[in-house]
């Protein structure tokens, strides 16, 4: 079991979140919670932001999700998502890495997890954040209960965020609810013709804010440059930079990051000897730079080399 | 009358004797065949009747029993029906005195008394020396393969009525031997083909050079199955005692030794929807499987997520073998099957791969294609390299052609018979074999500290470094064969 055991908050009681009284019908008189009362008083707060996207992201839509949860729990504010597969439990890990509150929205009972290999997220999320749910304890996952726990997130941020999401989409209609809600809408830009990128793309279209990074959620939140929190996310050490490496390899990183994933594509665009781009990727991977899949395929694991 | 003939039956790639008996009796008219015939073996009463007839001899109007001993061993397929002929032939005294001593008999009949070919002349041929037999009977288009493996004479005929001349005065004509020339054959496709793409012609390369199992991992249209089926155009030519049991398997599956004897190596790519036994071997009497097929060859696995998962579980012990054991209620046997392995995979079922941003796979699906690529058996997969389609421009230069290629796999694996003093390739090495350097050493310490290899990856990783080391003319590993070796060595599961 959990360690936490689930409570319930009504309606109108005092910890009941406000925000949620926005949504219109409401949808059930009760939420049920578990784990920190702190991580559920902090959606309160005026600091609320929800990160949604694709379950099936690209590594980029993962890495910058990752990097958003992180640096907006640095920067104080708490990371509300729906702990799917994909962009959702990126944002988790990246708030959880970030040492903030991160509140997942469950449309399973506050007990079950969903998916099942989400096991050792839920109890990291349990021990320093909140799951909250409309179900009690014990009611599994439908597929009708999706477009509710969808509302619940849409309400619970003061901004949302969706990091990438195909046209039509779940993350969509998060966004559609949320901006119906009032709520400010944010969407990271993505590739042109990736298709998890054209659902935010068209966002950005219409009228969502660009969302490059937290100092954008923040600018959201908070109006540019006035806050606190934007003067916290600066002062947090940086991510400490990987080892210092040689303009050649760095070339080859940047390759990498920018869709160069095999050996033959990397020599190609490098315009060097295959061997060489696979001594340049060995070194690479042994420094913590990149990793390969089992099939042999490179992506760049986001250290950033020192200067 | 009695009289008994001498043949064989096939089980998996070697012959097992069987005497027919045949007894011919007055009595009503009846043929009754015994000794656990299969349907083929039983319908051969027919065909010996009718051509009989049809060669000018007589079919006795009398009571004939015939026997397949051992009785015990399930007998298959229409190979015994020369044997039957003769020996009812030779119990109604229509063949010289003598005929069938110390002579086998392989072969089908046709109604009209011609004789077909039936697989595994070449292993019966072999067994009959063994047994020390005088001649072996075999039909004419067998005559060059039974040849191959023959101590004994090999009488080739191609109708019934020239078992006459058996025992009798002419020396019957001696089947020419097989020449090392292909004649039928379709060329191997060339590995000039492959536009763009050198870091996977490289792979290839050193997967040739060492022995080494390949996965190629990408999306379709990468020319994955294309590569894969140019790997033996830059294999080494099969040594004589390969060719010699590659072609015995290929004669007792029925299927021409042409290409064996001329030194060219199986290349076997079933389909994913192969059985457990189709590819493993089986049956019963149990038969050789693909992998059997691609002895001293290559198995190709396109698709290989799509395998069933306990087709590929059964895959694991042959592999790491090289051989398997089948096992029957009365008896057991080992069928060779030292192969090269390669597999070709999408990265995800829909084929764009999982963190492309394009794939449209449910994520459940695509977990359980992650799982089969990381199982047991891609465990012993030792170089995974990933392709994806070559650009347009890559079109117009046409890649190195296979010949030259060959040429240093060739001169690679001189090197490592000359270190080795075996025939041993450096897929087939015990990592403490190879000698590293301090250097090289503290490399591997230094990545194996950092968690990106296992035990079992370090040796793997120490293989594939000394085959990139062979194919650069190295003496011994250098830092950046290690660092090649490092990306060319498939990953473990994260």
């Amino acid at each position: 079991m959990s360690g936490s055991t689930p409570w319930v908050i009504e309606r109108g009681a005092p910890d009941y979140p406000e925000c949620l009284s926005d949504l219109d019908p409401p949808e059930r008189p009760v939420l049920h919670v578990a784990g920190e009362p702190r991580a559920v008083a902090a959606l309160d707060d005026e600091a609320v932001v929800t990160i949604v996207g694709a379950r099936q992201a690209s590594g980029y839509g993962l890495r910058v999700a990752e990097r958003l949860g992180r640096d907006l729990a640095v920067a104080g504010v708490t990371v509300v998502s729906g702990m799917a597969r994909g962009i959702d439990s990126a944002a988790h890990r990246g708030a959880l890495s970030g040492g903030g509150l991160t509140v997942a929205v469950l449309a399973s009972g506050p007990d079950v997890v969903y998916p099942a290999g989400h096991r050792d997220l839920y109890r990291r999320i349990l021990d320093s954040g909140a799951v909250v749910s409309e179900h009690p304890p014990g009611t599994r996952v439908r597929r009708h209960q999706f477009p509710a726990r969808n509302r619940i997130m849409a309400a619970l941020g003061r901004a949302v965020v969706i990091v990438e999401g195909a046209q039509p989409s779940g993350s969509l209609i998060t966004a559609d609810l949320a901006a119906k809600l009032g709520r400010t809408v944010g969407a990271v830009p993505g590739q042109v013709g990736v298709r998890v990128a054209a659902g935010t793309n068209d966002l950005i279209k219409d009228g969502a804010h660009l969302i490059r990074d937290a100092r954008d959620v923040l600018d959201l939140l908070f109006g540019v440059g006035v806050a606190e929190q934007r003067a916290r996310l600066e002062r947090a050490p940086p991510p400490r930079p990987g080892p210092a490496i040689e303009a050649r390899l760095r070339g080859v990183l940047d390759l990498v990051g920018s869709g160069s994933v095999t050996v033959d594509r990397v020599a190609a665009d490098a315009r060097v000897a295959p061997r060489d781009a696979a001594v340049a990727l060995a070194r690479l991977e042994r420094l913590g730079y990149v990793v390969a899949d089992v099939l042999g395929t490179y992506s760049p694991t986001g250290l950033k080399p020192a200067e | 009358m009695l009289a008994v003939a001498r043949t064989f039956a096939i089980l998996g790639i070697d012959a097992r004797e069987v005497r027919v008996e045949a007894d011919v009796r007055t009595g009503l008219p009846a043929f009754a065949l015994v000794g656990l015939p299969d349907a083929a073996v039983r319908e051969s009463r027919e065909r010996v009747r009718a051509a009989l007839c049809n060669s000018g001899f007589e079919f006795p109007q009398k009571r004939i029993t015939a026997n397949l001993a051992p009785a015990d061993l399930r007998k298959a397929g229409p190979g015994f029906d020369l044997a039957i002929a003769a020996a009812v032939l030779a119990a109604t005294e229509q063949l010289p005195d003598g005929a069938l001593a110390d002579v086998a008999f392989a072969g089908e009949l046709a109604l009209d008394g011609s004789i077909r070919p039936v697989p595994g002349t070449m292993a019966m041929a072999e067994a009959a020396s063994r047994a020390g037999t005088r001649a072996i009977v075999v039909p004419a288009a067998c005559g060059p393969e039974a040849a191959l493996g023959a101590g004994c004479r090999v009488v080739p005929i191609d109708r019934l009525e020239q078992l006459q001349r058996l025992g009798g005065d002419g020396e019957p004509p001696q089947p020419a031997p097989l020449r090392p020339e292909l004649n039928g054959a379709a060329p191997v496709p060339d590995l000039a083909d492959l536009r763009g793409q050198p870091a996977l012609r490289h792979a290839l390369e050193v997967a040739a050079a060492g022995g080494h199992s390949v996965l190629i991992g990408g999306p379709p249209g990468a020319g994955k199955s294309m590569a894969a089926r140019r790997l033996p155009s830059i294999l080494p030519p099969l040594g004589p005692e390969e060719a010699i049991e590659a072609a015995r398997v290929a004669s007792a599956c029925g299927r021409s030794v042409e290409c064996a004897v001329a030194g060219r190596r199986a290349f076997r790519a079933p389909h994913h929807t192969v059985s457990t036994a189709g590819l493993i071997g089986g049956g019963n009497p149990p038969r050789p499987g693909e992998v059997t097929l691609a002895h001293h060859g290559v198995l190709f696995l396109d698709e290989l997520p799509e395998f069933g998962r306990d087709t590929l579980e059964a895959l694991r012990q042959p592999l790491e073998d090289g051989a398997v054991r089948l096992v029957r209620a009365r008896y057991s046997i080992e069928l060779p099957c030292r192969f090269q392995f390669v597999a070709a995979a999408n990265p995800c079922p829909c084929g764009t791969g999982p963190r492309s941003g394009q794939c449209t796979c449910d994520p459940a699906s695509v977990r359980a294609y992650e799982a089969k690529l990381t199982g047991a058996l891609a465990d012993r997969v030792d170089i995974s390299i990933a392709v994806e389609q070559p650009d347009l421009t890559s079109f117009a230069e046409a890649g190195e052609r296979s010949a030259r290629v060959r040429e240093r796999v060739i001169a690679a694996r001189e090197r490592q018979r000359h270190r080795t003093g075996g025939d041993r390739a450096n897929a087939d090495l015990a990592a403490e074999e190879i000698e590293i350097g301090a250097e090289v050493e503290r490399l591997l310490a230094d990545v194996t500290t950092a968690g990106g290899l296992s035990g079992r990856g370090r040796e793997r990783v120490i293989r594939l470094a000394r085959t990139v080391a062979d194919l650069d003319r190295a003496a011994s590993i250098a830092v950046e064969h290690l660092e090649e070796a490092l990306t060319l060595r498939r990953r473990e599961a994260r």
